[in-house]
């Protein structure tokens, strides 16, 4: 997918790959603050460093003289890089004034960022968090005591919600607050969450249930509709027609209800170690008691259940239900 | 800078054959008539359309025509293939096929697997091969459907589809066998009353081999159970409703027509080019592999990752020096996942993101390769420089980083 770049962005990329004078390529040797952010596993990943003039008596008015990173990523990651570090060294910050560059500063100095790259601008302001964390810790200045509220340590603790980048919950709810993130979508494009499998988005605990904490539930877009009534259990003349069969009597439906349970569903359960029992057969319900290894396994009924409706909807009659019990 | 393009994404698309432009030209200018209406000029394209259905049946080892049913795409014809064959046997419920194939047959399996059906999904080992053990063991006596690829989109690995198709049709004749061979007709030879004879549905498209985009095959062997996909219309015998693509269909044929007629020559000039791209980057890159080497390849295709980089910076600097090729990394994909294929050859997490593909046709020529392997090195070499897995001075992976892999990725390096 071709992705579409500002022309900064482009810019600032090949200014960076080719070592041109004046970019922040590298790593400080003994730095006065480190920060990483990202892994080579989830596709960005980036170490930033940063020296101070040290203030002679107050760390916190230490002043922020050089930057450099070495990212791995794609040419938008490279790019807020180099944007972060550019921000940094004009402003000449102390680190704490740096702390107030957000990823949306790195996005308008880049003259914009695709939607789905959002991510990127987003590493480089952790990573800063990061550093300045790092910072604090040498030069002996307690952040929380001067009210800075410094969560770069907190991605790693804490409930996991999304696998694929290993984001837990207390920082992304960190983050739908700071980026005012109001849906799955942006939550992907701001910090990857639920970008991969996308398993984590409607699961209980997941993103979605995240979002309706932190912003209250939205009212459901779609309208729930009423439940069908329930249909007559005796086929019309016409659907009896159009089915192509002759009615069968309640005999004769059972037996072959149990006849294709023998000869298709549990051959296909037991090589499972599982099984099925029929409890009842009532009109077109096939009431089912799940065995073996199949019983309790909360994954596999809903399959299993499916499986057996739709063998039976097939080989016995399109009416069928299979009700577990 | 047009004239100085080096394309080498042709797995992606080709471009347009001028003879096969030429073709199509009468039928997109005076030609313009429904096939299917009675007046004399129609019969012209009607005509048209026959011959070109001769054509495709004769490069497929002359079987007989009316078993070449025209469609929109690959993708059109994977879907009817799948949807049809299942809609066809509602006994069954059991569909095979493999971790690696494209999204056209992945995702039409996934979503028949969420609707109830029971989907075996064959992984594959580092090189990209099919373990047949284990393919023979995941036969079932309610299996409806086989649907594996021939030539894979993104590493070239060809899969045993002669082998494959006759071990499922005499396990049970009854099994549909169905092949997606977009990657491979017209590059290699298949011929569908001999080797392939076991095959039952078999689909491509024509944009693969200098044809245009918007015009696909699919050949259902006759007697296979498999509903139509598209309904609304008589045409191709009631298989595939919908106007004729007269056109686009003639183009197709004559792509397909210039592709068999110089097939050994083309492939032979192709594979020795692409070979020799191979050993350049090996040679020159250090902390590289190049992905489905010791599997069977399709002669055109080269994938490699290049460790501790990202693939889309590799594009963008390729890119601005007039190379087109692609990449299975994340950010390339649109997804935040990087290729699946890659991921199903277990290529280790510091190279996955890493990975370029460049695939050759017959308009690319010696100076086009040596083109890349001049700018190629350059590229990775200024990505190493800015990652944080890399020493620059050293010109290999820090120590941190060998750490942070741990589990000893299969690195190839330039000794290969």
């Amino acid at each position: 997918m071709a992705w579409q770049y500002s022309e900064k962005t482009k810019q600032l990329f090949m200014d960076a790959v080719h070592g041109k004078p004046g970019t922040h390529l590298g790593e400080i040797e003994n730095p006065d603050g480190f920060g990483e952010h990202g892994s080579i596993a989830c596709g960005d990943a980036m170490r930033f460093t940063f020296r101070v003039k040290r203030h002679p008596t107050d760390p916190t008015k230490d002043v922020i003289t050089e930057a450099r990173y070495l990212t791995f990523g794609c040419t938008s990651a490279i790019a807020s890089s180099e944007g972060l570090c550019t921000l940094i060294e004009r402003g000449r910050y102390t680190p704490i004034e740096a702390l107030k560059i957000t990823n949306k500063d790195i996005i308008e100095f880049l003259g914009g960022l695709p939607e789905q790259k959002i991510h990127c601008s987003v590493m480089g302001a952790e990573a800063l968090e990061a550093a300045v964390f790092n910072w604090a810790q040498r030069r002996g200045v307690d952040l929380k005591a001067l009210g800075i509220d410094i969560h770069a340590h907190e991605q790693e603790e804490g409930r996991i919600v999304c696998k694929c980048f290993s984001l837990t919950e207390p920082y992304l709810r960190r983050k739908i607050r700071e980026l005012n993130l109001r849906t799955i979508p942006e939550i992907t494009n701001a910090v990857k969450a639920g970008g991969a499998c996308m398993s984590c988005h409607h699961a209980p605990g997941g993103l979605q249930d995240l979002l309706d904490e932190i912003w209250g539930k939205q009212p459901s877009q779609l309208p729930v509709l009423p439940a069908a009534p329930p249909r007559p259990l005796e086929p019309s003349v016409e659907a009896r027609k159009s089915d192509g069969r002759t009615a069968l009597s309640p005999y004769q439906f059972a037996k072959r209800v149990e006849k294709v349970m023998d000869e298709y569903v549990r051959p296909m359960l037991r090589r499972d170690g599982g099984d099925v029992e029929i409890v009842d057969i009532k009109d077109h319900i096939v009431y089912c008691q799940l065995g073996g290894r199949c019983q309790g396994c909360a994954g596999a009924s809903q399959t299993l259940k499916m499986m057996i409706e739709r063998t039976l909807k097939d080989m016995v009659d399109e009416r069928i239900r299979v009700v577990e019990v | 800078m047009d004239d100085k393009l080096v394309y080498v994404d042709n797995n992606a698309t080709t471009p347009v054959a001028p003879e096969v432009f030429e073709a199509m030209t009468p039928f997109l200018t005076t030609e313009y008539f429904n096939p299917s209406s009675m007046y004399e000029p129609a019969r012209r394209t009607a005509v048209a359309m026959a011959r070109a259905r001769e054509t495709v049946a004769r490069c497929l080892g002359g079987v007989a025509p009316n078993q070449i049913v025209f469609t929109s795409c690959a993708t059109e014809s994977n879907n009817a293939a799948i949807f049809g064959t299942v809609k066809a046997n509602p006994q069954r419920r059991h569909i095979l096929t493999t971790a690696v194939e494209h999204p056209a047959v992945l995702e039409v399996c996934k979503d028949l697997q969420r609707n109830g059906y029971d989907v075996t999904f064959l992984p594959v080992d580092g090189h990209g091969n099919l373990d047949l053990r284990q393919f023979i063991r995941a036969l079932r006596p309610d299996t409806l459907l086989v649907t594996i690829m021939h030539g894979n989109n993104e590493t070239g690995v060809i899969f045993p589809i002669e082998q494959l198709s006759r071990v499922t049709k005499e396990t049970d004749p009854s099994i549909v066998f169905h092949t997606d061979a977009t990657q491979t007709v017209g590059k290699l030879p298949i011929d569908l009353t001999d080797a392939f004879r076991h095959v039952d549905l078999l689909s491509f498209s024509g944009h693969k081999f200098h044809a245009p985009k918007g015009v696909g095959v699919l050949y259902i062997k006759r007697g296979t159970p498999c509903r139509p996909y598209m309904i609304g219309g008589h045409q191709e015998q009631g298989r595939r409703a919908g106007t004729e693509n007269v056109a686009f269909i003639v183009g197709l044929a004559k792509a397909m027509e210039l592709a068999f007629e110089n097939m050994e020559e083309d492939e032979a000039r192709i594979g020795a080019m692409r070979d020799r791209l191979e050993q350049a980057i090996l040679d020159q890159i250090p902390c590289v592999q190049v992905n489905g080497r010791g599997a069977p390849r399709l002669p055109n295709t080269l994938n490699v990752s290049c460790h501790y980089v990202e693939g889309e910076g590799m594009l963008y600097q390729l890119s601005d020096a007039g190379i087109c090729a692609s990449s299975g990394s994340a950010c390339t994909s649109g997804s935040l996942e990087p290729s699946h294929v890659l991921k199903a050859l277990n290529v280790p997490f510091t190279a996955v993101h890493g990975s370029i593909r460049f695939s050759l046709s017959r308009y690319n020529t010696d100076e086009e390769v040596d083109r890349i392997v001049d700018v190629f090195p350059k590229v990775v070499a200024n990505l190493r420089r800015l990652s944080p897995y890399w020493d620059a001075k050293k010109n290999a992976p820090r120590p941190d980083a060998e750490e942070l892999i741990g589990q000893n990725p299969s690195v190839s390096g330039a000794a290969g």
